[in-house]
């Protein structure tokens, strides 16, 4: 076997390195040779791709409905009366 | 916040849980899973900032300063998390892996078809849903590792520094992350055999 020529196992773990960084060149070479080949870790690469399209693309909509990121006004108060507790042989 | 001029004086936390509370609050609710583990991590930052107050030199400013504290915070409270994997080791890696591959290292549980899937268009929320609930599921480091690259556009690096750990050890936690989703959205989604 080629130095190449990589299992699938050691495939998936490169693909999701390519998106993370440029992967040297026998890395991506390696990649595109297995790909044309094996039509399981093909899928695999497209569904990651796929999902990440997704997230992408919804990002706006779940910032909105799900999750808030401004303290909350109960939030607010508990740390407020945090601090007053904690800092108060402290002050000047 | 009426706070009077008189304590805005004496309690400096206090203005900056005012002026700053709700960006911190925001930069912490994206790095960790809960939000009243957010609003901890910001309390115990203001209070932290108050300790030290003396080293602040006034050469960043305020919110840099009061940053890079909550920082140090996050990446304790992930440093104490009680580590549902260890990711100090790349056997972590080979075991993640190993139930879906055969011993030559080929697939054993073989990826879908999802393009014959009439699913497999995008029904926005729905399958955002699906995929935050598998999120929600898996460890909160990988979790947060990969929401945070993928939906707040981290680098790397950003990770590493997160986490207190090296490059090697971000790219297999965002692999895992990949790895654990996909098979969950094709599970969950995809209605494949679990």
């Amino acid at each position: 076997m080629r130095h190449w020529m990589f299992s699938c196992k050691k495939i998936i773990g490169m693909i999701s390195e390519s998106m993370d960084r440029k992967l040297p060149l026998t890395q991506r070479m390696g990649i595109r040779f297995h790909l044309m080949m094996c039509t399981l870790c093909t899928r695999y690469q497209k569904q990651l791709f796929f999902i990440q399209k997704i997230l992408r693309s919804g990002r706006k909509v779940s910032e909105q409905d799900e999750v808030d990121f401004g303290l909350s006004e109960e939030g607010r108060k508990r740390i407020e009366k945090y601090l007053n507790e904690n800092t108060g042989e402290g002050k000047q | 916040m009426p706070a009077n001029s008189d304590t805005t004086k004496r309690i400096d936390p206090l203005v900056w849980l005012d002026k700053y509370g709700d960006a911190l609050y925001g930069y912490a609710r994206v790095r960790v899973r809960d939000g009243f583990i957010a609003e901890d991590l910001v309390q115990e930052t203001l209070l932290a900032a108050y300790r030290s107050r003396q080293k602040f030199t006034g050469q960043s400013t305020v919110a840099t300063w009061l940053t890079g504290i909550l920082k140090h915070k996050i990446s304790d409270y992930y440093r104490k998390l009680k580590p549902e994997f260890s990711d100090d080791s790349m056997d972590e890696y080979q075991h993640s892996t190993d139930h879906l591959f055969n011993e030559k290292e080929k697939w054993k549980i073989k990826p879908g078809d999802w393009a014959g899937d009439p699913k497999n268009i995008y029904e926005g929320k729905e399958l955002l849903g699906v995929i935050h609930a598998c999120l929600g599921d898996m460890p909160e480091k990988l979790s947060t590792a990969f929401t945070l690259r993928e939906m707040e556009g981290a680098t790397t690096a950003e990770l590493c520094e997160l986490f207190q750990t090296g490059k090697n050890n971000c790219w297999v936690i965002l692999y895992r992350a990949r790895m654990l989703l996909r098979r969950c959205l094709e599970v969950n989604w995809f209605g494949a055999k679990g």
